[in-house]
């Protein structure tokens, strides 16, 4: 077990990190930041996707050990001031929110589309979200959600 | 479960020197695949050298005669590249197509070359390049053909204490071009069967070919009769036909759950067609824009 | 019908939508209670086998163990939903690869999965049966010897491997089929799907200090936990407590006993909290599938496409374990006729036991497979008779008031106009009749299918409230699994009271807490739910207005309920406050006002003299709900790909509480149809699973599926319904497969009668015709 120093969310916070432990894991067990979630733990589900340096990344296939000095985000640092981001809100006015699992890790995949596209077609919102499963909605709720937030003409 | 050590070496010659020293030693860049591994059971690695600060491994170079892809390389980075023309947009093309964005982000050259997956999409891609792979090993590097490299299911040419550093295109020639064609089930999956293929037309006459395919076998199949099938044709369905012929003779598929061996072996003649027409029709619109 | 549409027939978000798209959402793994341990199941490596002994010393003794248990530390419990055909951990055999076996607790989950590596157990493998053939020939090995002696809830007509064998019958099918002039045969095929929730399945339960066992899981009902925990431990009711966190997704996998039972008997060894989760892995394999299938069918009309009989031959594979399996079948057998008007119907089916995870309840129940085999033969008797397939359909179809298989009267019906608003919003007539070929030159097709199926079964109820402040509170116990119960029953709630959604407290099911509610499943919380809560309600105004007679001095006859939590003296200004009621009932007069409403399923029930019923366990469901699909798909003819372009889903709802959950649940359900259609399959090898994994069991992404599914609400008032409403939770998915298929014959010109229609399989379709 080692002592090691994660960025989060803008904030540093010291863990403990076990070399085959994930960020997942850590994030999870150590941090309290439940957000990202453990749906297959084989990078293809993309429930756990968080922001690692700016892009979407699998917190499940990221070594912890390996994710000091990078700068961290999880769907609990997109919030401003509490309250829920451009992006976030489009996904719950859209009715793209059903059992919420994949979400997380969705709206974390949509907020790195928007940050380094603020336009994208459909097309490219679909590319973007090809990784992200969900089981519930169908997919058509979610890319109206993204939709709604680049015609908010807001990124993250 | 026994913990993992680190190192973060600065240089190929320290990663290589840690290789080995240490049993149970492997590179890690992304870790996609890696950590998936480790994730599901199938490895245990107590020693982990992360090749992420090696500077020389994490860059593309444009050279006078060649293009040279360090390990490090993220296939976003890849994919985006725009110095990668002609026959070597079939790099490009390949990239952009594995798996989802979130891989594709942290995914490395290196390590899917490392992996000889010959169901993944950069083994294929390479061979059909006619891409050379640079090893680093105690003291030396050597080079291998990337049709040389790809030994059997996830077994390549590396000897133990090597690493993979870079990847190495020529220059594409005037007239060539590169494409890769990707058949899977849905999206993002492993292919059930990839084409690779990289030509250079000159008044619509195929000079030279590299043909190579995916998914038929332990390996990327390539042979120099199917590449002089097409050679001083004009990519008919016939010269395309004989190329897949070839290719046939030499595949080796086999059942699985994405497919069965025998619809691999149906579909390589149709999806070579498909991959050789996209290439002349993509330069006949070229040359048409003058 | 109030004319504000403040809450019913409101698009609102999901009540709790903000907190899953930030992260505060907890899911059970998201839990954790102090000094929890983390429990690990071991699985079967063989399909069929007697276990001959047990060495669990060595894992027992490795650091960090705290509890191993096998078959051996608990007396026979069977359980079992409707055949009580399991036990906590398989006992004396096991019956398919990942049935578990064994559990361990330890500090955590690496020191959990090291001490199931400790574990030894000898088997004495037997043979194993691994279809129907094998299932039912004559030497088949048995895979339940003491089926004989399993209590059992029905009548369920077993014999050596064949579980349940069931018969519903009306008219005379073999007078009529000779009087036919056309008539259509054929098999079809269809295969396991994974339900592939999100969230694997995971428990948490914790015992205290009076050895009650209180569990947190990712469930679809907390009664059917609680039941099954129960029953496996051989404990009372009044020592177990299930609560419901945030779940992710079930489609029916969740209903019955998953980890929870094994989770408990950890906790009460320990006696410390412990959390099983499975992996994904273990999902696939230890957990439940879709039931495979055979269906033999059988259509006749006359010349002038009028259907006159239909005749049915199920086999259903039921996999290991019993579950809800003769449910699943019965109500195969019950839809297998179609929305249509066919007076003479014959269906018959076997449910057989094989070496394989248990098949159980999944969205649709057994109709997506039958749906798949009628909906083909329709459109195949449809081009015999030479009428176009929305026509032939719009001829025989169901209409309001018509009897169904049994003599149920059809209360409600849209059938009739989800099959105009199908046809003219996908501009069928002209797409067929001039084919646009895609941008690429393939071909395209569309095709249509319809459906019905039903959302009133079994027991629910409800408790409503009236808070101190006058704010509400509204105990179901209807598990929200995603679908959007916890908000629709809000709206509901809300809007029979005249306030706010926002001051309704919606409690988590809590066996605890909230009032008996069999689960979510069988599209029944809307409906179901909906009304208990409806009645509640009406229980609760009673008492208001009893009060606010008194304080406002006129007769309850006098009042009526305004909008915010007020009841007003008709045509004057004369009011008083929920508020204002509530404080002089908890310090004055009469006591909290509590309002409940509880029932089982009413409507009418089967007539014996009209359908014959041998061996069908339901004594009773209904209230009909229709639906039509038009897909469109393009077919490459190299590969044989079908890609879907797009689609059309029109749907009898009877009132859209919620029109954008209701669009969602439409959309979901479809494209998890497509999945089932196009690329879901379980594969086993020689009993194990091939492919139980992400990676290898894939199911749609964004870029499999098109953005053009449109979902068409319909509404035909549904009168016993809340505010008119029926269910629609499962519809979305029952259609596609022969919507899909039906498309892919337009485009290509053959017919494919086994799911899924892969590339391979429509490649080699392609090529013999």
């Amino acid at each position: 077990m080692d002592s090691a120093v994660l960025i989060v969310n803008g904030r540093q916070s010291r863990v403990s990190i076990d070399g085959h432990e994930t960020l997942l894991e850590v994030l999870r067990t150590q941090l309290g930041l439940t957000g990202a979630k453990r749906g297959c733990n084989q990078g293809v589900c993309g429930s756990c996707t968080v922001l690692i340096n700016g892009l979407a990344a699998r917190a499940c296939l990221c070594l912890a050990a390996l994710a000091v000095g990078k700068e961290v985000v999880t769907v609990e640092g997109l919030e401003r001031d509490g309250k829920l981001s451009p992006v976030q809100q489009a996904f719950v006015e859209a009715g793209a929110v059903q059992c919420g699992f994949c979400m997380p890790g969705m709206v974390v995949a949509a907020t790195a589309l928007l940050s380094e596209n603020s336009a994208p077609d459909d097309e490219a919102i679909r590319v973007a979200l090809a990784g992200n499963l969900c089981r519930c909605s169908g997919y058509v709720k979610v890319i109206d959600a993204v939709r709604r937030a680049t015609t908010l003409g807001q990124s993250q | 479960m026994p913990s993992i050590e680190f190192q973060r070496p600065k240089t190929v010659e320290e990663a290589v020197a840690l290789l080995a020293g240490h049993e149970d030693s492997r590179c890690i860049a992304g870790g996609q695949t890696l950590v998936a591994m480790i994730n599901a059971g199938l490895v245990a690695p107590k020693f982990l050298i992360s090749i992420e600060e090696i500077s020389e491994l994490r860059s593309i170079e444009n050279k006078d005669d060649s293009i040279r892809i360090g390990a490090a390389v993220t296939h976003r980075e890849v994919a985006s590249y725009v110095g990668l023309l002609g026959s070597n947009q079939i790099i490009r093309e390949a990239a952009a197509v594995i798996a989802h964005p979130a891989i594709r982000n942290f995914g490395t050259m290196g390590g899917a070359l490392a992996h000889g997956d010959p169901a993944s999409d950069y083994p294929t891609a390479a061979v059909a390049a006619d891409g050379t792979v640079e090893i680093a090993g105690a003291g030396v590097r050597r080079t291998v053909a990337a049709s040389d490299f790809f030994l059997d299911y996830l077994t390549t040419a590396l000897e133990p204490g090597e690493m993979v550093t870079a990847l190495i295109l020529p220059r594409a020639s005037v007239g060539s071009a590169g494409h890769y064609l990707k058949f899977s089930r849905v999206d993002g999956d492993y292919a059930i069967v990839s084409i690779g293929v990289t030509l250079t037309l000159s008044n619509g006459v195929c000079t030279r070919a590299c043909l190579a395919a995916g998914g038929l076998g332990s390996r990327p199949l390539w042979c120099a009769e199917a590449d002089a099938a097409l050679c001083d044709t004009r990519c008919d369905d016939p010269a395309i036909s004989r190329a897949a012929r070839h290719l046939l003779d030499i595949a080796d598929p086999v059942d699985d759950v994405r497919a069965s061996a025998d619809y691999r072996r149906a579909l390589l003649p149709k999806l070579l067609r498909r991959a050789v027409r996209n290439i002349v029709s993509r330069q006949d619109a070229e040359r048409a824009d003058g | 019908m109030s004319a504000r549409s403040a809450n019913v027939g409101a698009s609102l978000p999901r009540l709790e939508a903000a907190g899953k798209i930030n992260g505060a959402a907890k899911y059970t793994d998201d839990l954790a209670r102090p000094f929890m341990l983390h429990g690990a199941i071991l699985g079967s490596p063989l399909p069929h086998a007697r276990i001959v002994s047990y060495e669990v010393r060595r894992a027992r003794a490795l650091p960090g163990v705290e509890a191993v248990i096998t078959a051996q530390d608990f007396p026979y419990l069977p359980l079992g939903a409707i055949v009580k055909d399991e036990t906590i951990l398989a006992r004396e055999k096991v019956r398919y690869v990942g049935e578990p076996v064994a559990a361990v607790a330890a500090v955590d989950r690496t020191v959990a999965l090291e001490a199931l590596k400790l574990i030894e157990i000898e088997y004495e493998e037997l043979p194993a049966v691994l279809d129907f053939d094998a299932a039912l020939s004559a030497d088949a090995p048995i895979i339940h010897e003491q089926l004989r002696d399993y209590f059992k809830i029905f009548d369920c007509r077993f014999n050596g491997n064949v579980l349940s064998e069931q018969l519903v019958a009306e008219g005379d099918v073999d007078k009529a089929f000779v009087g036919c002039d056309v008539i259509v045969e054929g098999e079809f095929v269809t295969q396991a799907q994974a339900h592939a929730y999100l969230e694997p399945c995971a428990a948490l339960a914790e015992v205290d200090d009076r050895n009650k066992i209180t569990i947190w899981s990712s469930h679809q009902s907390i009664n059917r936990v609680q039941a099954n925990v129960c029953e496996a431990l051989g404990i009372s009711m009044s020592q177990v407590r299930v609560i419901t966190p945030r779940v992710g997704g079930g489609f029916g996998g969740k209903m019955e006993a998953t980890v929870q039972p094994i989770a408990a008997a950890l906790a009460l060894r320990t006696k410390k909290p412990v959390k099983v989760v499975l992996s994904r892995e273990d999902d696939f394999a230890m957990m439940r599938s879709r039931h495979p299938a055979r269906i033999w069918m059988r259509t006749g009309a006359t010349r002038d496409g009028v259907l006159v009989a239909r005749e049915v031959k199920l086999l259903y594979d039921a996999g290991a374990y019993c579950d809800d399996s003769p449910g699943v079948l019965a109500f195969g057998l019950y839809m297998a006729r179609g929305p249509y008007r066919i007076a003479n119907y014959r269906a018959s089916g076997k449910l057989v036991y094989t070496n394989k995870l248990r098949a159980s309840g999944f969205r649709g129940f057994g109709n997506p497979q039958v749906t798949f085999a009628g909906e083909i033969q329709i459109d195949e008797i449809a081009e015999k008779v030479g009428l176009d397939p929305f026509d032939f359909r719009m001829r025989n179809a169901i209409r309001t008031g018509d009897k169904w298989v049994g003599g149920q009267t059809v209360t409600s019906s849209g059938f009739a106009e989800c099959l105009k608003q199908a046809r003219s919003r996908s501009d069928w007539d002209r797409r067929r009749a001039s084919p646009s070929g895609a941008p690429n030159g393939r071909p395209r097709g569309m095709g249509v299918a319809a459906l019905a199926h039903i959302c009133g079964v079994l027991g629910t109820s409800a408790i409503i409230r009236l808070a101190e402040d006058g704010s509400i509170i509204l105990n179901t116990g209807a598990v929200d699994i995603g679908q959007g119960a916890d908000t629709v029953l809000a709206q509901i709630c809300a809007e029979s009271l005249r306030v706010d959604v926002s001051r309704v407290n919606v409690v988590a099911p809590d066996t605890d807490a909230t009032p008996y509610n069999w689960g979510t499943g069988a599209s029944r919380v809307t409906y179901m739910g909906g009304r208990a809560v409806v009645g509640a309600a009406a229980a609760v105004k009673d008492k208001i207005f009893m009060h606010a007679a008194a304080m406002l001095e006129c007769g309850v006859q006098d009042l009526e309920l305004s909008d915010g939590g007020v009841v007003r003296v008709k045509g004057t200004d004369k009011k008083v406050s929920f508020f204002e009621i509530s404080l002089r009932a908890h310090y004055g007069l009469g006591g909290p006002i509590i309002g409940e409403h509880a029932f089982v399923y009413d409507g009418e029930p089967f007539d014996p003299k009209r359908c014959t019923m041998i061996g069908f366990p339901f004594s009773n469901l209904g209230v009909y709900m229709f639906g039509v699909q038009v897909v469109e798909v393009e077919v490459d003819e190299d590969t044989g790909q079908v890609v879907p372009v797009a689609a059309w889903l029109a749907h009898d709802v009877g009132r859209a509480i919620n029109p954008l959950a209701v669009e969602g649940q439409i959309q979901g359900g479809f494209v998890q149809g497509l999945g089932y259609a196009l690329w879901e399959e379980l594969i086993w090898d020689n009993g194990r699973l091939s492919n139980p994994t992400m990676m290898d069991y894939k199911i749609p992404g964004t870029l499999d599926v098109p953005l053009a599914i449109e979902p068409i609400i319909v509404e035909e008032h549904e009168a016993s319904g809340p505010f008119g409403a029926k269910g629609v939770g499962e519809p979305g998915i029952i259609a596609a497969a022969p919507a899909v298929a039906n498309a892919v014959a337009a485009a290509t010109g053959v017919r494919f009668r086994q799911l899924p229609l892969t590339p391979e399989r429509v490649f080699r379709g392609l090529i013999r015709s």
